[in-house]
């Protein structure tokens, strides 16, 4: 053993505290540091483009995380996710041009304001369970997105709203540049919050609960507290990626918020790892980037020889779609565990290289 | 490896489509919607703009330059729409203009345009595009947003002025009842104040809006509400895949009311696929002459055509023949500037701004005259109305039914709305 970053084998943990640490070892610590080192100084070497992915990588990433303590760390499920995502977008456009809070309050503010939407949604939570409790969130969906088209003094209706750029004493975000910063802050900060919500009590107990709810009570859980806490945590992530997102763009419309891209976010959860941190980050990561690669795979294919070959033309288009859903599909049945459990089986045949057990 | 290979691919992909512009021509992109919810009326549209570029690239460029041209379907999702604006519009080889579509991605994109400085020419023609500098108070300003055509406001008002002649012509007795459908979304509501308060001014009774959703479905419930409240003039503001629903199904409970539809509402396909059902449907037409029309410039337009269809068979959708004067009159902006300090966002749009009544060179009949203004961009308020006549089985394929004249487009009305300073930006 050359360095001292390798668990040695056998488990030598003497306290619960080196049991639920953050990182195991020094190295994947110092790696995590290295890497928001490496995303901090990104803008001085990427484009807007790159950028703009990695912008909506952050928010998406932010929404999905809140989606997954739901649906991976409580068993709950939901189908309207977009909505609250898009209430967190509005809410804080709303709070900033109404009130003329500034937006660096606003977005957290927003944030509070989705919990509490999101909490009187998830009330049918506590009493009801899988199809049921997808109906009721579909609903949750149906009508919030209603409401957006209708409530003209909060979300100016369907010609939908102008938010301003983020801004700190004075020094505007309005750049690709600069707003990666804020989405790189919020990010960090709300990945290490859930990720130390999970070692708190509160955070076993929504394990418990998703695990086998009986024994959970059973144990003295609160099943409907947690239920409700889990859609309250859950449209609290999904305001706040919302508000970064409609900050971003500096206009919100309700046309955004379709139940198409709930899926999407139950897609990226699903691809990433139900159930895990980082795998919320990866499956937004995938899905971002998936059909960027396949748009820059159909560019390089049309106008050549196979292109005239088989008479592709207008259908490279929908060869595109469909490539996208092919893979989905291919992970669906090859990783069904996700991209999380992937990167974990890549390390650990590092780790035991080149013995395979 | 596999893993390696692909991430090979992966790289190459990567850098290849990165480098796909090359330096010395004037990069333009083109934003269509071939595979999204839209795709019905945005593949004519957006192979008209297509066509239209490869045809003044083939043919002299923009003054002798040719135009680095990079058309990406974005299947109407605007995360999308705006990803590939921050490719086109960050690095060196940045965009002098762009050839959009939609209205959520447009209304995303008109304050990123603005602050870069390039025109964007849409396919989505809500009012609030037209104000130039947010001076109406009816939206923020969107000084580069450009749009061939009456915005969706003035097509209805267009309407609401023949409906009114048609009344009396009619001999209808009392109030005509006017209602407005369509689903509780940016694009159908866009028109729906303004068509609503100038049919109370000019003396019809307003009824509650109808709703019915964005997709093909059973609207039998909302053509019976039609029925029963006795509406004469609905306007369908949706796109035509759910326009062609709701029109069947009032055939079926035999609602006799007199639609009018809207600019993506209703076309040669939508026609075909409705039968006999869309048959008296009035709705606005962009341009002069229609395909198959004998004006001067559908020479041009025919020319354009063999671009995607070399055998000229085709038969090309009146949205086909729009893309085209999109197209044109940034070509002829674009020659202005080239010659004016060099083809830069801020020249193409004063470009836009030289001409008066203009038709671009070799359109004449087609693209009708248009003014734009830094304080209006209203570019023309001309509204030809055609009316849809369907008179048998629609079987064959569209080219064949209007060869055989059982798909006619027949012309039943150009009204000009007058250019009212209060209905700028709405």
């Amino acid at each position: 053993m050359t360095t001292t970053s390798m668990i040695p084998c056998g488990d030598f943990k003497t306290r619960y505290a080196t049991d639920t640490t953050i990182f195991p070892t020094a190295t994947s610590r110092n790696f995590a540091i290295l890497g928001i080192v490496l995303l901090a100084v990104a803008p001085a070497f990427l484009d807007r483009y790159w950028l703009n992915l990695l912008i909506q990588i952050g928010y998406l990433g932010i929404a999905a995380l809140g989606l997954n303590i739901l649906v991976g760390f409580t068993g709950q499920i939901s189908i309207g996710h977009s909505a609250f995502f898009g209430f967190g977008a509005f809410a804080s456009a709303w709070i900033n041009n109404r009130f003329g809070i500034p937006v660096a309050l606003a977005i957290p503010l927003a944030g509070v304001l989705t919990t509490a939407v999101g909490m009187i949604f998830g009330v049918p939570a506590a009493r009801l369970k899988g199809l049921y409790l997808a109906i009721a969130t579909l609903a949750a969906q149906y009508i919030l997105q209603d409401f957006f088209a209708r409530a003209n003094w909060f979300t100016g209706g369907v010609a939908g709203t102008i938010a301003e750029p983020f801004s700190l004493f004075g020094f505007v975000f309005d750049t690709d540049g600069r707003y990666f910063y804020v989405v790189l802050f919020y990010m960090v900060v709300m990945y290490l919050l859930a990720t130390n919500l999970m070692r708190t009590r509160d955070g076993r107990a929504l394990v418990a609960v998703r695990d086998h709810y009986l024994s959970a009570e059973m144990m003295g859980i609160n099943l409907t507290k947690y239920r409700t806490m889990s859609f309250g945590i859950s449209a609290f992530y999904a305001g706040i990626g919302g508000a970064l997102y409609a900050h971003y763009l500096q206009f919100v419309s309700v046309e955004g918020f379709t139940i198409l891209f709930s899926i999407q976010f139950l897609g990226m959860i699903i691809i990433g790892g139900l159930g895990s941190i980082m795998g919320s980050l990866m499956g937004t990561a995938f899905m971002v980037l998936l059909p960027e690669l396949m748009q820059a795979s159909t560019d390089l294919l049309s106008g050549t020889a196979v292109d005239r070959m088989l008479n592709l033309k207008d259908s490279i288009a929908f060869l595109r779609e469909m490539a996208i859903g092919v893979v989905i599909i291919l992970f669906l049945v090859f990783e069904p565990d996700g991209l999380a459990h992937r990167w974990k089986q890549i390390k650990a045949y590092w780790k035991l290289y080149p013995f395979s057990h | 490896m596999t893993m390696k290979t692909a991430l090979l691919a992966g790289v190459a992909i990567a850098l290849g489509a990165s480098g796909a512009l090359a330096a010395d021509k004037i990069p333009v992109g083109h934003l269509a919607d071939y595979s999204g919810a839209t795709s019905d009326v945005g593949q004519p549209f957006g192979q008209g703009v297509a066509d239209a570029l490869a045809y003044i690239n083939a043919n002299g460029g923009i003054n002798g330059k040719a135009m680095a041209v990079e058309t990406v379907d974005y299947s109407y999702q605007a995360p999308r729409a705006i990803s590939q604006y921050k490719k086109w519009s960050g690095g060196s080889d940045k965009v002098a203009a762009i050839q959009g579509w939609g209205t959520a991605d447009t209304e995303a994109l008109t304050g990123f345009v603005a602050k870069d400085e390039i025109p964007y020419y849409s396919g989505s023609y809500a009012g609030a595009l037209t104000d130039p500098t947010g001076g109406s108070g009816h939206s923020k300003g969107a000084p580069y947003n450009f749009f061939y055509g009456p915005s969706y406001s003035d097509a209805l008002r267009a309407m609401l002025l023949w409906a009114k002649d048609d009344w009396a012509k009619k001999g209808g007795a009392g109030k005509p009842k006017y209602v407005h459908m369509g689903a509780n979304h940016p694009y159908p509501n866009a028109p729906k104040e303004a068509g609503e308060s100038l049919a109370k001014e000019l003396g019809f009774d307003v009824l509650p809006a109808v709703q019915f959703a964005l997709t093909p479905g059973d609207y039998t419930a909302q053509c019976l509400t039609l029925k029963e409240s006795g509406a004469n003039y609905a306007y369908l503001g949706n796109t035509a895949g759910s326009n062609i629903s709701v029109l069947k199904a009032c055939q079926t409970v035999g609602a006799t009311v007199q639609f009018l539809g809207n600019v993506w509402g209703m076309d040669e396909n939508a026609m075909k696929a409705a039968g006999s059902a869309a048959s008296g449907v009035i709705f606005p037409v962009r341009t002069g002459a229609i395909w198959g029309g004998d004006a001067p410039g559908m020479k041009l337009v025919q020319a354009i055509s063999k671009i995607s269809d070399a055998s000229g068979n085709a038969y090309r959708p009146v949205h086909y023949v729009t893309g085209i004067c999109s197209a044109f009159y940034m070509k002829e902006a674009m020659e202005w500037a080239d010659k004016n300090g060099g083809v830069t966002g801020p020249n193409i749009r004063k470009g836009m701004y030289q001409k008066k009544d203009w038709v671009p060179a070799g359109l004449e009949g087609v693209c009708d005259p248009s003014s734009w203004t830094d304080k209006d961009h209203r570019g023309t308020l001309t509204v030809h109305l055609y009316k849809a006549n369907v008179s048998g089985d629609t079987g064959a394929s569209v080219a064949d039914l209007v060869k055989s004249g059982t798909i006619k487009l027949e012309k039943a009305a150009t009204v000009d709305v007058p250019r009212k300073p209060e209905w700028l930006g709405w």
